[in-house]
């Protein structure tokens, strides 16, 4: 065991002022892989002229190929140059990577929002030799049944669109989506196509243009069902057009300290097929850091759904479910909307509000590496549905514990007090559990 | 849990005899001109020359997607009624919701005479419904001319072509259960034509009154003018089932006069 010690820029070692020049770079280990797909790897490294940039360069490489897909892992050597054409200073660099099995499976649990589920995954990379792969994915849960993506992607990272990490995808899929609350599901057999890039114009954003081209089933869970519902029934066509928008400059994606998110999706449905509908959805959060290790942080999320000329029937299960632990805490799951006879179905515009104050745990100094996994968190939440001002609207305050499961994903476990309710909903006053990777 | 689905079974129907028929009670079925199917068209005119029978009032609502609607049923799931808060659907669950109601026809009979009844409806229903969808699905013609663009077309393409295979593929079960599958069109004329005459015997020992079970209607009558005005009235390529029925004059007769008594369409030509 050796530590080295942090790094003098005085040293007598600045590695910036030892010239290099590299004149060759290797790339080993390339089986299934053709030549052209790893190119771009090597433009860095030409660029450097001093040993240190060569070293920062190689690592970029290292983790471009890594980016690429192929390999399993990668590892650096660096050697001086040898044979007739060798300069001076030169160095060669060969970049030996070992590439991923034919197929490869992993099984294990995947968090939705408010659900757990089982899922098990088939994946043949590379299958073209440019990046291409294919998996076949199937996920069980309780609260959704089996659900079946077949999925084609192919990035195109090696081109000059390099630093926009363009990829391409086309997925078949088989879903249902239960909606307990008010006694139907929908099962969901189409395809989509997905084209996702990231722009650089003064702000990062990451951006997602779907096709999706769907057969969605509304069937019925239980027999006493209201009409309203009932309506609904049978399988209809969805086409549709889906753009979202991502900006995120937080530090972490689950107890950030800083930063913002802000998120859209916005749906045309309509072309072709017969259902017809638009709807946007915005989501945003911001991160404030405060003294001691306390974070407020701010959340709203606002979602209309509109008729186009089309329009003979709203699809509903397009619409907003407000309330549950996600949107309005100390209500149940879809409890803070409209009813029809006593069953509780979406609303066509929602918003809410959340206010949170984030504090690690009491005594987090002694258990270090642990508690960095559980926050404690006050909030006070607000929210509505079908209706724009606060007159009427839902609140409710509590407190809870937070953990953070794979840096994705929160469980929240919190005691709610609804303050303002209306007389159709259902609240939680008490303990509430949550799951899923974005809250308000 | 038992205990208490058979409480809530009991305390719904303390329920039904309770409540008065409702005025706003609806019935259910596909689009009559260009989507409704004639195994369907027949239980649905069954079970509307029921309720008028009985004297009850009753509203009708079109929608494209009735049968996905019904909670389900035996055979077509169509029609299905909406009476207050309870939902029926076919011919039988909603004649027993609508006796325990006192409003009933067929209440004049005895409990032999009742039994002797029901055994005739449910041959009716059997035989009719089972050589309705034969024609409809296992007739190439028919199918293809008749049975799949009417069943499509309130889907946009290819959400129809994938609703008349489940559909065509449902009703070839149905039919297998019941032991149709393997028939040809000549056994099926001579079923039909075995269950007219029957019908017309019945209808014959009666001579003088105008329905099977004396001067009053009952269930009896409404499920043969269900089926056999339908198969009558029904235009396909191929008229074999209506040729059948043809040929019992009584029936006909019968037909005509329940036509006129209730619904005036008067579409069956002499």
């Amino acid at each position: 065991m050796s530590q080295t010690p942090p790094k003098d820029p005085n040293s007598k070692y600045d590695l910036s002022k030892i010239g290099a020049r590299v004149d060759r770079v290797n790339v080993n280990g390339l089986l299934r892989t053709h030549n052209d797909y790893v190119l771009r790897a090597a433009d860095g490294l030409f660029k450097a002229d001093n040993f240190q940039d060569m070293m920062i360069e190689a690592m970029a490489a290292k983790s471009y190929l890594h980016e690429l897909g192929i390999f399993k892992d990668v590892s650096v050597h660096i050697d001086i140059s040898r044979g007739a054409d060798a300069t001076p200073q030169g160095y060669e660099i060969t970049l030996k990577g070992n590439e991923y099995s034919r197929i490869m499976g992993s099984a294990g649990t995947e968090i939705g929002q408010n659900e757990g589920s089982l899922r098990t995954e088939l994946t043949i990379p590379n299958v073209l030799g440019r990046g291409e792969s294919i998996s076949l994915q199937g996920s069980y849960s309780s609260t959704r049944a089996n659900d079946l993506q077949l999925k084609f992607w192919k990035p195109f990272f090696h081109t000059r669109f390099r630093e926009n990490r363009p990829e391409m995808s086309f997925s078949v899929f088989r879903q249902t989506d239960r909606y307990d609350i008010s006694s139907f599901q929908t099962t969901n057999l189409g395809y989509l196509v997905d084209l996702s890039a990231h722009t650089m114009l003064g702000v990062d954003l990451t951006h997602s243009l779907q096709y999706e081209n769907s057969i969605r089933d509304v069937s019925l869970l239980n027999k006493s069902v209201p009409i309203a519902i009932r309506d609904h029934c049978g399988p209809k066509l969805a086409s549709l057009l889906r753009y979202s928008v991502i900006f995120d400059n937080r530090d972490s994606n689950v107890f950030p300290t800083k930063g913002v998110l802000l998120k859209s999706v916005n749906e045309y449905c309509g072309l072709g097929g017969n259902i017809s509908y638009t709807s946007s959805t915005a989501h945003g959060e911001v991160n404030v850091p405060l003294f001691a290790g306390l974070v407020a942080q701010f959340c709203g999320r606002v979602g209309v759904m509109k008729e186009t000329k089309k329009t003979t029937i709203l699809p509903i299960n397009n619409l907003f479910y407000c309330g549950g632990p996600l949107t309005l805490r100390g209500f149940k799951y879809g409890g803070a909307g409209p009813v029809v006879d006593g069953t509780p179905i979406g609303a066509q515009t929602f918003w809410c509000t959340g206010a949170h104050l984030w504090t690690p745990l009491p005594f987090a100094g002694v258990f270090k590496g642990l508690a960095s996994h559980f926050r404690m968190h006050f909030f006070y939440n607000m929210g509505n549905s079908n209706s724009f001002n606060t007159d009427n609207m839902r609140s409710a305050y509590g407190m809870g514990i937070a953990v953070k499961l794979a840096e994705r994903a929160r469980i929240e476990l919190n005691y709610c007090v609804p303050v303002r309710r209306q007389n159709t909903d259902k609240v939680l006053n008490g303990f509430q559990f949550g799951i899923g990777y974005e809250f308000v | 849990m038992q205990t208490s689905q058979y409480l809530n079974q009991m305390h719904t129907a303390d329920k039904l005899s309770e409540e008065p028929w409702p005025e706003d009670a609806t019935l259910y079925q596909p689009f009559e001109a260009e989507q409704i199917l004639l195994p369907e068209n027949a239980s649905c005119l069954a079970v509307k020359a029921y309720l008028k029978m009985c004297n009850l009032p009753f509203g009708i609502r079109s929608c494209a997607n009735a049968e996905h609607m019904s909670p389900g049923g035996r055979m077509t799931k169509l029609p299905f009624i909406r009476a207050g808060a309870f939902i029926f659907a076919e011919f039988e669950p909603i004649v027993n919701f609508v006796e325990q109601k006192d409003m009933a026809i067929g209440s004049f009979l005895d409990e032999d005479a009742k039994s002797d009844m029901r055994t005739y409806v449910s041959l009716v229903e059997n035989i009719f419904t089972m050589a309705e969808l034969y024609i409809s699905f296992k007739n190439e013609r028919v199918y293809k001319e008749v049975t799949a663009p009417r069943n499509g077309i309130v889907f946009p393409w290819p959400l129809s072509m994938m609703q008349n295979y489940s559909k065509r593929n449902n009703a070839l079960r149905l039919l297998k259960v019941y032991q149709w599958n393997d028939l040809d069109i000549d056994d099926v004329i001579e079923k039909v034509s075995k269950c007219c005459e029957t019908l017309e015997y019945k209808l014959r020992e009666s001579p003088d009154t105008p329905f099977f079970y004396g001067e009053m209607p009952c269930e009896l009558d409404a499920i043969a003018f269900g089926h056999l005005f339908s198969i009558l009235t029904t235009r396909l390529p191929n008229m074999a089932l209506a040729q059948t029925v043809q040929k019992f004059k009584h029936l006909v007769s019968f037909c005509r006069f329940i036509d006129e008594k209730y619904f005036q369409t008067r579409c069956l030509q002499d």
